[in-house]
This record gives structure tokens, C-alpha cells and sequence, in this order.
């Protein structure tokens, strides 16, 4: 997509321009030349205008956490349906994660799936490739050699890692080859069971896996992260006391963590409806775990959003709780639910959401996240006012396992804007050539 | 009546549980002939079972209908057929029932959203045993002269209460008639999270004895809970002691129930399981008229008893 940078000159009009990065938060004009914001200002006008009075224009989301399932999962999601998702969500650029089928871990995956990227995507789309050889946990990837083909960081997603001593030279290693390194914290000696180990998994006796499968988890990598200096990025912080931990480790090593939307919305009560459509790893928490991580978010102990967009097909899903697969879709949903449940409820301002899920994740990728001049235009145009619904026909995934359907939400992502170009339009109306 | 569902007892409430346990005894006394004659009952078993799908064949048979069996051996269900699959087959075959027995819990919950037949939770996971529970209330009132005896009397559950559907029911329906439920169970076999139930815990069977118990509800410890990676109880001889109900036990007006099968000389002693204390062959009798009883009510059969 870095190739496909509009040539064309376009002038968003009248928007309620937000950027707490740039301090910009009022009514204004962005005028966008060859892919790149050019002017900020009143009264802008230009050849192509797109009339965007009664909306809000942010940064661009930028996704650090997606499954987008290719290669393998085809039939689940697509490099074409995955970012279209996200666009339709408002992201302009998204992590995707190497638990696909063959696992993203030698060179020549990564740079056919960065060609494949490049003709298919979107948005701007980011590879992590895997820590260890199939995500096993035993051999080091050749993670210089990946970063050349194209891998912007390494992870071993979807599994924790089972020995400490195979994760602390993985991190020693990465910090060589100058990769960043994601990580899902989860000791599977603790994590036995598929739910939370709470009371509502007692009472419908669904096996739980108790907190400190991911607290214990997160304390060792926290551990051997301030030890061997290497960047690292604890993903889906899902309880109050791993918060706590990152927020302890901040001072103490290069560290950074994010949080998705569904634990900052959902609880584990609803594992009393048996469903399989609310298995997630790592679980659902009680409200205390939720209301935790919801304030480190607020403060800026968990620096951003990201979504954890997993796909699945219906048959992976449509199953008891403790067979069904685990993950929820996440990009389209993300920030109607969030503004719905925080914003909605006054525990988030406007400017802290924006800043978490445009600004710091942006700074993470090292490229947009800010509407400034010279920078990328990469814009997300969100409708405030809108309440939808949603439901299966309104998702742009080839999936619908959302935790969402049904559910009336707040605040309706209309436009989103990479390198120039719209991406993802529901204001077409709106957009037009000057006469 | 409606013809309903029966998934849980989790919200059962004491009349409910009476009228069943009536209609239950009126089959007993052979007053009803058989209600259920035109009616199809489908048992659905994805999990091995001798006793309760036996217990349920005979309880549809004798109460008149035609009875569908698929079993996880030499079935569909044995080539991986998915649950949701065989109870839209089930369905369409006519069924009036289906009783279903499966790994999961909720899974019978899930077959209601696929079918107009009425689902009879035969076990699920760890989920819920509805009418392992009430088999148990009608051995128990039997064995004290009635249902109205229950009421203000106390119960211990003994053992692996974390594992045990059977537990999940007994543990409302028992509550429901009008009992007092402790629990007896090392914490490793307990739910993590300290009082779900709200319920006492008590460390031993001598210690529910000095709480005033008149039932010792024991469960059955699956071997994989002994042994194995990451055991639960370090051994038979540790967990007999403080956890097994031995003649020393049995003080009179103390009953022994159990809902099979027993494991010998760790829950429950050899001379305790048939000894005049134990209630556990009232209980497997119990079965086929209780669940002849479950069935009339979920088919709807019971409007045309009534008339």
C-alpha cells in the first residue's frame, strides 16, 4: 500500500478535528496532498472537498494485535476481507500475527505474504513473525533474516511460552536483530481450563483457569524483559493485577501493554449462558479485573487499545463453551464499544480513547497516529451522533463471531483515509468535485 | 402443563420438584398404564453410560413410547457427527424427546436453539444430572416417609464437588425441598472461588457427623484425580480417612447415598455400600419411574394423564 499514495488533492471540510497528540481539538480544515497532510486550517479550499460538518476526524487506528488467518484460514478471513474489516473500523495500519497455517517463521513466508500484502491490503499491514520455530517454544527463529524479508516484529501469539529460559534468549536475540517482540502471557501449567476460574464457571461448571496463569506469566516476562533490555509489548492485559505489574515495570524496562476492547466492556458472567460464542483468550474477567485494566488504561499504564480480531467460522463456534475455539472479531466494534461503555459512562475522555487507539499505537508502528503536516494522511471520520446496531449482515469480516450481535452501539466509524485515499466510505455522498 | 425442557435444577422451585416426585410414585404404583405410547424418545449419548441410558430406556419403554437410541459406539455420533447435526437429524426423525447426554456442559442447552423437541439433560460435563438429583429426593423421601420430611434436615456432600454435575444438581434441588447442605472436600476438589454456594465447608465426615448431618451424599473420585500429572488428593489412604464413609460412620438415623458407580474402599467402605445405611440400590430403583415421570412432562403427555 506505501507504493499507492494518492496523487490527488483533497480538503476534509468543517470535521472536529482531534488530535491530542498535536494538541488539535476544534473545527477545522485538513487539506491532503499526495498522500500527505499539507495544511491545517480555516477555510481551506481545494479541487476535490469532502463536507464533513457534524463529524469527528481522529488519527488513524492503527491495530497492534489482528488474526487475519492467511495463509490457511482462508475461509475465515482474507488479507482482503481481514483489512477491509479494518478499515470499515476505522484502522489504517494493523499488526497481523504469525499463527497461521504454515506458521509465519522462515523468510520466504514473510516476504511473499509482504507482496501479498502490498496487492491485497487496504490498510497498512504490519508482519509479526513467530519468536520460535512453529510457535514451539524451543528454536529461535532467524529473526535478522526475517527482518529483512519484511518482519516488523516477533511473536509467539495465541501460546505462551513454556520455559523461561527459551523466552529470555528469544528477547536477548530479538533485541540483536532489532525486532520488538509481543507477548502472550499464559503459564498453560495454570491455564487448565477454557473460562475464567470464577464464580460463574463454578456454578455452570465450565473448568476455569485461574488469574495467575496470566499474572504469573506476565511477572517472568516483565522479569527477563528489564533484565535482557529488549523492547517488548505485553498484549491483551486482561487483569487488574498484571495492570499492576506492567505499571510497576514501566521504570524498569522498555516496556509497553494494551488491553482490548472486550475486557474493557464484557464480564465473565457471561459464561452462565454456556455459549460457545463467549470463549476468548486469555477469558473474560469479573468487573473487578475490568474496571481495573479500564483505569490503567485511563492513566497510561496500558498504553493503547488493540483488538485481538480473531476470526472463526460458525461450526468453531457454534459449539459448548468448552469446545468452541476462542477469539472474537474486533475491528469493526471497536471503538463504537468502547465510546458506547467508557465514553458513554464518563470512566474515558474523547482525547484518552483517541490517544489509545490512534496516537500511542501509532508511536508503537513508528508511522502515523498524528494529524500533522508533512505526516501521513491517515485519518479515521466518525459519526458521534450514529447509533447501529450490530449484526451478521453488517459485518464486513468473512466472520461474525462478534460478542457484539445484537447489541445497539454509539458512534459509527463513516470514512477512513490511508496514504490519501478513502479506504472505507459511508459518506460517499458527502464527497465531491468542486464545480 | 406446557411440554418443557429439563436442563437444570438450578431454578427449580419445591413445587415443581413435587409434582414430579408424584407423578413419579403414581408411576411407581403402576396407576398410569402408558402415557407415552405414539410418543418417540430419542436417547443421545456422546459419552459412555450403562446405567443411565439403560435407567431411561426402560423408564420411556414402560411408559409407552417408541424409543431411538445413538450411542458414541457404532453410530454417527462415532463418526464425529456434530452435536448440533444429530439433534437436527433427531429432529426430523419426529422426536418428542431427546434426552442427551454429552462432555460439555451446555450442551443441551445449546440442542434447545435447533429443535421443537422437548431436551432432557442427561448429564452434560460438568454442567448439571437434573434427574440424577431427583431419583435421589425420591429415594431419600421414601426412605424418610415423604417428601414433607426433608424439610429442616442436613446434608453433607462428600468429595469432588469441583468435577461434579452431579453435585450442581443436587446441590439447588436439595436446597429447594427444604435441606441444609454442607459440603466435605479438601479445597484442591472445591471450586476456587470460596463460597459460590454460600454453603458451610467441613473438613472431614467425623466433623459433618458433629454438624448434625443425616445424609452422606458421597461422590465418586475419578482416578485421574489420584494419580497423574497434577493430583488432587496424594493418596487412597489420606483421602479414605478424612473423606470416606466407613461403618464407624454410621450412627443410627444416618443415611449413605451415592450416585455410582462407587469406588470401593476410597469414598464408601465394602461393608457400607449394601449395608442397611445405604440408600444407593433405592436410588437406581428410584430411576425409571422418576424419569418415566421427567418424560411425561417434557413430552406434554401429562395433559392427557391428567384428562
Amino acid at each position: 500500500l506505501n507504493g499507492r499514495d494518492s496523487q490527488h488533492e483533497l480538503v476534509i471540510r468543517r470535521a472536529h478535528v482531534l488530535d491530542p497528540g498535536s494538541g488539535l481539538d476544534g473545527i477545522t480544515d485538513v487539506r491532503i496532498s499526495s498522500g500527505r497532510i499539507s495544511e491545517v486550517g480555516d477555510g481551506l479550499r481545494g479541487t476535490h472537498e469532502l463536507d464533513a460538518d457534524g463529524l469527528h476526524l481522529f488519527p488513524g487506528f492503527v491495530d497492534v494485535h489482528a488474526h487475519w488467518r492467511t495463509p490457511g484460514r482462508e475461509d475465515e478471513e482474507t488479507l482482503e476481507s481481514g483489512s477491509a474489516a479494518a478499515a470499515a473500523g476505522g484502522f489504517t495500519g494493523v499488526v497481523m500475527m504469525p499463527n497461521t497455517d504454515p506458521v509465519v517463521d522462515r523468510p520466504v513466508i514473510v516476504s511473499g505474504l509482504a507482496r501479498r500484502i502490498e496487492r491485497e491490503s487496504r490498510v497498512r499491514t504490519y508482519i509479526s513473525a513467530a519468536l520460535h520455530v512453529g510457535l514451539a517454544g524451543e528454536r529461535l527463529t532467524e529473526m535478522r533474516l526475517l527482518k529483512e524479508a519484511g518482519a516488523f516484529c516477533v511473536s509467539d501469539d495465541g501460546l505462551g511460552t513454556a520455559s523461561a529460559g527459551v523466552l529470555r534468549n528469544g528477547m536477548l536475540y530479538a533485541r540483536t536483530a532489532g525486532l520488538p517482540v509481543i507477548l502472550h502471557c499464559e503459564d498453560h501449567t495454570l491455564a487448565t481450563g477454557v473460562v475464567h476460574d470464577g464464580t460463574a464457571a463454578a456454578l455452570a461448571g465450565i473448568p476455569g483457569s485461574p488469574a495467575s496463569a496470566e499474572d504469573a506469566a506476565t511477572a517472568t516476562a516483565l522479569v527477563l524483559a528489564a533484565e535482557t533490555g529488549a523492547k517488548v509489548h505485553i498484549t491483551h492485559v486482561s487483569t487488574a493485577l498484571s495492570a499492576a505489574l506492567v505499571a510497576f515495570f514501566k521504570e524498569r524496562a522498555d516496556v509497553t501493554g494494551d488491553t482490548t476492547p472486550h475486557h474493557l466492556t464484557l464480564t465473565d458472567d457471561l459464561v452462565s449462558t454456556l455459549g460457545g460464542a463467549y470463549r476468548v483468550n486469555p477469558p473474560l474477567r469479573p468487573d473487578d479485573d475490568r474496571r481495573g485494566v479500564g483505569k490503567a488504561l485511563r492513566d497510561g499504564v496500558l498504553d493503547f487499545v488493540a483488538t485481538d480480531h480473531a476470526p472463526h467460522a460458525s461450526e468453531e463456534k457454534e459449539l459448548p463453551l468448552e469446545e468452541a475455539a476462542p477469539g472474537f472479531l474486533g475491528h469493526e466494534t471497536a471503538f463504537a464499544a468502547l465510546y458506547t461503555e467508557l465514553i458513554g459512562r464518563g470512566k474515558l475522555s474523547l482525547p484518552r480513547l483517541v490517544e489509545a487507539m490512534s496516537c500511542a499505537p501509532g508511536r508503537w508502528v513508528g508511522e502515523g497516529g498524528g494529524i500533522t503536516v508533512g505526516g501521513p494522511a491517515d485519518l479515521t471520520l466518525v459519526d458521534l451522533s450514529e447509533e447501529w446496531t450490530v449484526g451478521r449482515e453488517t459485518m464486513v469480516s468473512r466472520s461474525s463471531n462478534s460478542p457484539y450481535l445484537g447489541k445497539k452501539l454509539a458512534g459509527r466509524v463513516v470514512g477512513t483515509v490511508v496514504g490519501g485515499e478513502l479506504v472505507h466510505d459511508k459518506i460517499g455522498a458527502r464527497f465531491g468535485v468542486r464545480a | 402443563l406446557e411440554s418443557r425442557h429439563l436442563l437444570t435444577l438450578e431454578d427449580t422451585s419445591r413445587e415443581e420438584l413435587r409434582e414430579i416426585l408424584d407423578l413419579a410414585h403414581d408411576y411407581a404404583e403402576g396407576n398410569l398404564g402408558k402415557p407415552l405410547e405414539g410418543k418417540t424418545v430419542c436417547l443421545a449419548f456422546f459419552e459412555a453410560s450403562t446405567r443411565t441410558a439403560s435407567s431411561f430406556e426402560l423408564a420411556a419403554r414402560r411408559a409407552g413410547a417408541d424409543v431411538i437410541s445413538l450411542s458414541e459406539g457404532g453410530s454417527a455420533i462415532a463418526k464425529g457427527e456434530s452435536l448440533v447435526d444429530t439433534v437436527v437429524t433427531l429432529d426430523s426423525l419426529g422426536a418428542d424427546a431427546i434426552v442427551l447426554r454429552h462432555p460439555s456442559a451446555g450442551a443441551a442447552r445449546l440442542a434447545t436453539r435447533h429443535t421443537g423437541a422437548a431436551v432432557v439433560n442427561a448429564g452434560d460435563g460438568c454442567g448439571q444430572h437434573p434427574t440424577q438429583a431427583l431419583l435421589d429426593l425420591y429415594a431419600l423421601s421414601g426412605a424418610l416417609g415423604g417428601f414433607e420430611e426433608l424439610v429442616g434436615r442436613r446434608m453433607a456432600i462428600v468429595g469432588d464437588v469441583l468435577h461434579s454435575r452431579v453435585a450442581r444438581s443436587v446441590i439447588p434441588a436439595f436446597q429447594a425441598a427444604g435441606m441444609e447442605v454442607a459440603l466435605v472436600a479438601p479445597q484442591t476438589l472445591l471450586p476456587g472461588e470460596d463460597g459460590v454456594w454460600g454453603l458451610p465447608i467441613l473438613s472431614s465426615v467425623d466433623e459433618a457427623l458433629g454438624w448434625g448431618i443425616e445424609v452422606l451424599y458421597t461422590l465418586r473420585l475419578q482416578s485421574e484425580r489420584m494419580v497423574g500429572g497434577s493430583p488432587r488428593v496424594p493418596s487412597v489412604a489420606e483421602y479414605a480417612a478424612y473423606y470416606g464413609v466407613s461403618r464407624r460412620h454410621l450412627e443410627p438415623g444416618v443415611f449413605v447415598m451415592h450416585p455410582g458407580p462407587v469406588n470401593r474402599g476410597v469414598e464408601i467402605s465394602g461393608d457400607v455400600v449394601l449395608g442397611a445405611a445405604s440408600l444407593i440400590p433405592d436410588q437406581v430403583a428410584a430411576g425409571i419411574a422418576v424419569r418415566s415421570a421427567v418424560l411425561t412432562i417434557a413430552t406434554g403427555a401429562l395433559r392427557e394423564v391428567a384428562a
